[in-house]
């Protein structure tokens, strides 16, 4: 009897652990080298598959599977699996603090001497995923970019150019909204929207590029500045133009609103430039446009890289394939299998296939583009700016109260 | 012969914990050993085993003197409390009402009524999060809200910092009222008749009947629908989830502790996302001090009479 206890209790302990050694990963399967990469672009499988067969080609002898995860969970997954070693050999890196503190904790290989890397990328291309020291931590891999959408059928029956200064926007907004439509589709339900893609989207133009927003973040301008409280009032401007009850209207409302033509125009960023393909309407772009008298800046955001495990078993494999992104025919191959809405960083002119992709690329030519504003070194003030933003398009603040609350935290 | 009898007894004495030895054991695996390895968790940073250390209480005083994290934590931590009244009051209140009028013997369709209210409870709740978020949003509904004559309901509930909480919990309360109700109609139904008889010759009238006789009665059951209420919603996570996300929109005002502990220790903020795992327990670990202190009190007054 007692034997039988025994056998019970040791079989329930086994079957406790049994998950814990199914984990072993088949690295060799005959020749090949199975490589894993991490991603947090759950949308993209079809995608980087392609890409990933392409590559294939070229190295017929390590085969690369593409396992993403969650986007909000990337984060906190990626590091779990490297914290416990089995993170994946290549993966998706974060540009700026989220990058930085992966490769201070010593999980991101350095770089730095993949070959073509500093041929083929600009300095500003490769600011993002570089530390202070100027260790390069991963392989520039996609941008996106944020201007408007607007609806080209309603624009020619109502007989509307394209605005080219803020002001001629907010007068475009009253007529349309005087005619009876809902001018824009942005709503504040979910809050990093409104901030990510509308006043970062139109930050560049009140206080300038790259080289301003610099001397706001070593303080040398204050940012309760009159720029940067006319941006806050540019916000509070556009708030009645929104669907009435935009403070509950979701990101997925907006789309909805713009896709069914509810509403005319939609402040969005690129990524969700795929969404409308099939849309029953024509639509275009334009750039946010600058106040009068400041030169129209485009938000480009250094948003994708790719890295590798420094714990990696195959790191020779690992770098080959960051090397082929480096080269003019993998940067090609890479961009042509990217979603649409995610812009090659490399220098190498790309043609890419979807019209509307290069309708926004070509949005960039000859204006000035920087990264969002507060992702290069203030990422605390995120949340207190998306914060204000909102109150400030509530009507609980003023333009001037939302920017001092700012200019306080610093 | 007695002596071996004897140890035959002894043995079958124990015999019981064997039954329960494979319970017992996942029960500590999985639910007593994380709880416990949490409250240690609370007292080291950083998040990986490698690199942890301990910090004493310093999560704790990190939680409470960082102003921006101590702000985030107070303004969750009476949403909380508010969230939970609400539950206390719609949910239980209207679960006692339903419960009398399902246990009127008079009463024609009972079965149907019963299975109404009990329904939503079989939903999941990100569904009915979502629909009611719906429902909730002027863009969608505003129009017919318009055209049936109403148009005070078009309002953007859930976007307001005013409504918006009060909302999402009188939606939890719809789902779940079918649970009290249940059980306050179980309770009801055992009260013997010979007692409500006796009161009713003595001319005791409904109100009289149901505060003197059924009420004192199912006393028994009022404190654990309190306690369970108390636990589940001070523990709430998925309803907000659902229809505010994580971070508690709009401006916070529905940031509940369960919120703030997944952004705080399991997610991190957006967008960079770096969860702080020792401050996380430390939030969990206040949370389990104060339903251990909420739920004793409450268990001694209401189940002692025994």
């Amino acid at each position: 009897m007692k034997k039988l206890y025994c056998f019970i209790v040791v079989l329930l302990l086994l079957s406790l652990a049994m998950p814990l050694s199914s984990q072993g990963t088949k690295d060799m399967a005959g020749d090949t080298v199975m490589l894993t990469m991490g991603s947090w672009r759950t949308d993209d499988v079809e995608q980087m598959n392609r890409l990933l067969a392409a590559y294939k080609k070229v190295a017929p002898n390590v085969s690369i599977k593409f396992q993403p995860t969650n986007p909000p969970d990337y984060n906190a997954t990626l590091r779990l699996q490297l914290d416990s070693k089995t993170g994946p050999d290549l993966m998706y890196a974060r540009s700026y603090a989220a990058g930085q503190e992966l490769f201070n904790a010593g999980y991101f290989a350095d770089c730095s001497d993949i070959p073509g890397l500093k041929e083929n990328f600009s300095a500003s291309n490769r600011a993002p995923w570089q530390t202070s020291d100027g260790k390069q931590f991963a392989i520039p891999f996609a941008a996106v970019s944020h201007a408007v959408y607007y609806n080209k059928d309603i624009f020619k029956k109502e007989g509307i150019a394209i605005p080219q200064t803020w002001e001629e926007f907010l007068a475009l907004n009253a007529k349309l909204k005087k005619a009876g439509y809902t001018p824009l589709a942005n709503g504040l339900a979910d809050e990093w929207d409104i901030f990510e893609t509308f006043f970062l989207g139109l930050l560049p133009n009140f206080i300038g590029g790259a080289e301003q927003r610099v001397k706001y973040e070593r303080g040398e301008l204050k940012m309760n500045d009159a720029a940067f409280v006319a941006a806050y009032q540019a916000m509070a401007d556009v708030a009645k133009y929104c669907p009435s009850g935009f403070e509950a209207v979701t990101y997925n409302d907006s789309q909805v609103l713009f896709n069914t033509q509810k509403a005319v125009m939609f402040v969005d960023g690129s990524w969700t430039a795929g969404v409308y393909d099939g849309a029953t309407f024509d639509w275009g772009l334009f750039a946010i446009p600058a106040p009068k008298g400041n030169k129209t800046a485009i938000c480009f955001h250094p948003d994708m890289a790719i890295t590798m495990n420094k714990a990696t078993a195959h790191p020779a494999e690992a770098k080959a394939f960051l090397a082929w992104l480096c080269t003019e025919e993998g940067a090609t191959t890479a961009s042509q299998n990217l979603p649409s809405g995610y812009f090659p960083m490399i220098k190498f002119p790309i043609k890419l296939e979807n019209p509307h992709a290069n309708e926004f690329l070509a949005l960039n030519a000859g204006k000035q583009t920087d990264a969002r504003f507060v992702w290069p070194a203030l990422m605390d003030l995120y949340s207190p700016m998306d914060q204000a933003v909102i109150r400030v398009m509530k009507g609980d603040l003023t333009a001037k109260q939302a920017a001092d609350s700012i200019q306080k935290l610093r | 012969m007695s002596k071996t009898k004897h140890t035959l007894q002894k043995k079958q004495q124990w015999r019981w914990f064997l039954y329960l030895m494979p319970a017992l054991l996942f029960y500590v695996l999985f639910m007593a050993y994380p709880m416990l390895d949490s409250l240690r968790l609370s007292l080291y940073t950083g998040n990986s085993p490698h690199t942890r250390s301990f910090v004493g209480l310093g999560n704790f005083s990190k939680l409470f003197s960082d102003p921006t994290i101590s702000e985030r934590y107070w303004g969750a931590f009476f949403n909380t409390w508010y969230f939970f009244l609400i539950h206390l009051i719609f949910q239980n209140a209207l679960g006692i009402i339903f419960a009398v009028i399902l246990t009127n013997e008079t009463m024609k369709g009972r079965q149907l009524y019963q299975t109404i209210i009990f329904i939503p409870t079989t939903f999941a709740v990100l569904v009915t999060g979502y629909l009611w978020k719906l429902i909730l949003n002027p863009v969608w509904s505003g129009d017919f809200f318009v055209s049936i004559g109403l148009p005070f309901l078009k309002h953007p509930w859930l976007g307001d910092t005013k409504t918006a909480l009060t909302c999402v919990a009188l939606v939890s309360c719809w789902q779940w009222m079918g649970i009290p109700t249940m059980m306050f109609v179980a309770a009801l139904r055992n009260i013997s008749e010979e007692v409500l008889e006796a009161a009713r010759m003595e001319g005791a009238g409904f109100f009289r009947l149901f505060f003197s006789i059924k009420l004192p009665l199912i006393k028994p059951v009022v404190g654990i629908i309190a306690v369970l209420t108390f636990v589940n919603n001070f523990n709430a996570f998925d309803i907000v989830f659902a229809m505010e996300n994580v971070n508690g929109a709009p401006g916070y005002s529905t940031d509940l502790i369960g919120t703030l502990f997944y952004r705080y220790g399991i997610a991190g903020q957006h967008p960079i996302g770096i969860p702080d795992a020792g401050l996380g327990a430390a939030i969990a670990t206040i949370t389990f001090l104060v339903l251990l202190v909420g739920v004793i009190p409450t268990l001694k007054r209401t189940q002692g009479g025994q």
